[in-house]
């Protein structure tokens, strides 16, 4: 199983109670598999996905990853665990628009210890995977949404990761960069890489192998 | 490691630089420390190269015998006249005190009017003995100087002080030091030597001229430097002519000429002073030794006053830089959450924000340390204060202090951001 939760469980602080955003949610994931995750605004997808992400932490609940108790992670296990073996794909990009696309790329390769040369030579290469060949030098601002978002998934991809999570990857795209973006994902997902995507379009949904609706912080049935 | 520090001064050097305002505001008191620093460290060790100076000089083994102002009457009746230590005196102690290397006497007078060739200038006259030339003789002497004939005959020969002419070339330096005045103007356009000059109606005849170290070379002693004395005549000349005042009172300077032996000569002439003036303490005998080591605490306190306000400056910038470090966390929050998202840990994140701080503080100390240079050197000469000696370790001090105040200072905003929560640094705006 690459992930496996248990009666997981998350409240925010705030009011008398807290506010409770995950119920005790269930569910494995095996690798390889193509997820979505859908629900209505506020059903506690994207607090799942951070915490599948090893963003937050579950208040209650047990998070295994890869066989592993999320739980008796230090901070710095948390941080390895990210960067070598999950990668992000977030609805507004979250690239840093004073580096270029290259730069951006190679950014968790550069966390990893690795050299000039080779990180220089990956994220090229990865840029070229997504089809972005010659605009290594172009920063966020100089392209598109649909450009910036595969410079996103190139780095996500960048420390070779088993998973990636997607949190409404196409949410700030038009629909001929949102089918390339899906394309891509599926394509990664055809090599071998799990992806758990957060979307509320039901009709990209049902492209995915599985799908996990959500509501009111629980699974439906 | 070297990889994420390199990255880490790119970004921070970028971020700096894209807040320039901001950067500048912040490491501006850092620069104002350094300049502080390096004024008070150049002051500290001008101190020391003084003392070394002297020691170098004339030694540090001197002594001199001055009357006794704090000497108090509980009644007009008790007064008794001071006694006289005048040249038969001083002849006597030389006598007893042949191991001395110097024994000096000198009567100051000054304001003097000397006269040559239809131009009369106001000059300051002082009566010596030969063995004045054995201190702090800071001249080329042209001609000759006193002998001791000169004295028994009260012989109406005069030694001519020179200026020094100001450094060639240096503008700075002339403008500060051309304040000449009618006297340094006479004795530098004519020579005077063999001629003759009245001083006070008195012909005299000029044996020697004495021309001052140039300012490059001068020794700046703790004794004080008799800038003011223009013309030396002997001093039984000075009495007998009634041109210097104080009717043969002498102030007298003796250097034992070893340092290890200077208690034993401070006894010696507190012995001599008794025997021929009895108990009156009449005189005292200033320990000269005791006087720069005086001298010199009080310039060291001063110094201290000085680090004092350095730290204060320092400690002002570097509140100055969390203010700015805590301002670009909470500014660049998301970019944290990004960055802890990709993979970067704690530790990663806190050498982020201590780098840029770092930089910061490294750069308020450059700044500060050119600023200080252009302070201590060209700025005090244009302001006539004396150029301080600024060696390449003051600036390098300072630079140092600079950024470990700012990495000091950038521990605590490092550590908040470092202890955001990714998914919250993530949702921020």
């Amino acid at each position: 199983m690459t992930i496996s939760c248990k009666d997981l469980a998350k409240v925010y602080e705030g009011g008398k109670e807290g506010w409770p955003a995950l119920r005790g949610v269930t569910f494995d994931i095996k690798p390889g598999e193509f997820v979505a995750v859908t629900g209505p605004s506020g059903c506690g997808k994207s607090t799942l996905l951070n915490i599948l992400g090893l963003l937050d932490e579950p208040s209650g609940g047990s998070y295994r990853l890869r066989g592993r108790d999320t739980g008796a992670m230090s901070d710095a296990e948390r941080s390895l665990a990210r960067r070598d073996g999950i990668g992000f794909v977030f609805q507004s990009f979250h690239l840093l628009n004073r580096l270029t696309a290259a730069e951006n790329v190679g950014l968790p390769l550069l966390y990893a210890g690795v050299e000039r040369e080779p990180m220089r030579e990956r994220a090229h290469g990865l840029l070229g995977r997504v089809g972005l060949q010659g605009k290594e030098r172009k920063t966020p601002l100089e392209l598109s949404g649909g450009e910036r978002q595969r410079v996103a998934i190139a780095r996500a991809l960048a420390n070779s990761p088993e998973i990636i999570l997607a949190d409404e990857p196409t949410g700030n795209l038009d629909s001929a960069s949102s089918r390339e973006i899906l394309d891509i994902l599926f394509g990664l997902n055809a090599e071998g890489i799990t992806v758990v995507m957060v979307t509320h379009d039901r009709e990209l949904a049902a492209r995915a192998g599985r799908n996990l609706r959500m509501r009111d912080g629980r699974l439906e049935a | 490691m070297t990889r994420a520090l390199l990255n880490a001064v790119r970004t921070g050097g970028a971020e700096i630089w894209a807040h320039k305002t901001r950067s500048v505001l912040s490491f501006l008191a850092i620069a104002v420390g350094s300049v502080v620093f390096i004024d008070a460290f150049s002051a500290i060790f001008h101190t020391y190269e003084r003392l070394e100076q002297q020691r170098e000089f004339s030694g540090l083994a001197r002594m001199r015998i001055i009357q006794n102002q704090a000497a108090s009457y509980s009644s007009p009746d008790d007064y008794v006249e001071p006694p006289t230590f005048g040249y038969e005196e001083l002849k006597k102690l030389r006598a007893q005190a042949p191991e001395f290397y110097m024994v000096s006497g000198e009567a100051r007078s000054w304001r003097n009017v000397m006269e040559y060739g239809g131009e009369r200038v106001v000059a300051s006259v002082a009566g010596v003995t030969p063995e004045w030339m054995k201190r702090d003789f800071g001249y080329t002497l042209r001609g000759r100087f006193f002998n001791w004939h000169d004295m028994e005959d009260k012989l109406r020969v005069c030694v001519l002080i020179r200026k020094a002419p100001p450094p060639p070339g240096e503008k700075i330096y002339r403008k500060v030091y051309s304040n000449t005045n009618a006297f340094d103007t006479l004795v530098t356009h004519q020579d005077l030597l063999g001629k003759a000059v009245s001083i006070d109606g008195i012909t005299f005849t000029v044996i020697g001229v004495a021309e001052e170290f140039p300012q490059s070379r001068r020794m700046q002693g703790f004794s004080g430097w008799r800038e003011q004395t223009k013309v030396l005549i002997p001093v039984t000349t000075g009495a007998n002519y009634g041109i210097v005042r104080g009717g043969g009172q002498l102030e007298v300077s003796i250097d034992s000429g070893d340092e290890a032996a200077f208690d034993d000569a401070q006894r010696k002439v507190n012995n001599f002073l008794k025997i021929n003036f009895g108990d009156g303490d009449f005189f005292v005998v200033e320990n000269q030794l005791e006087e720069i080591r005086k001298n010199m605490a009080a310039r060291l306190k001063d110094a201290l006053v000085t680090i004092s306000l350095g730290m204060l400056a320092f400690i002002a910038g570097g509140i100055g830089i969390m203010n700015v470090t805590l301002a670009t966390v909470f500014s660049r929050t998301k970019e944290i959450g990004v960055r802890r998202a990709i993979g970067a840990s704690r530790s990663d994140i806190m050498l982020q924000f201590i780098v840029e701080a770092v930089l910061l503080g490294l750069t308020g100390g450059v700044l500060g340390s050119v600023l200080g240079y252009l302070w201590g050197v060209p700025l005090k000469v244009i302001l006539g204060m004396g150029a301080s000696p600024i060696k390449p370790w003051m600036p390098l001090i300072s630079i140092l202090i600079a950024a470990v105040t700012a990495f000091a200072f950038a521990i605590y905003p490092a550590w908040v951001a470092a202890g955001l929560k990714p998914a919250d640094a993530l949702r921020a705006e």
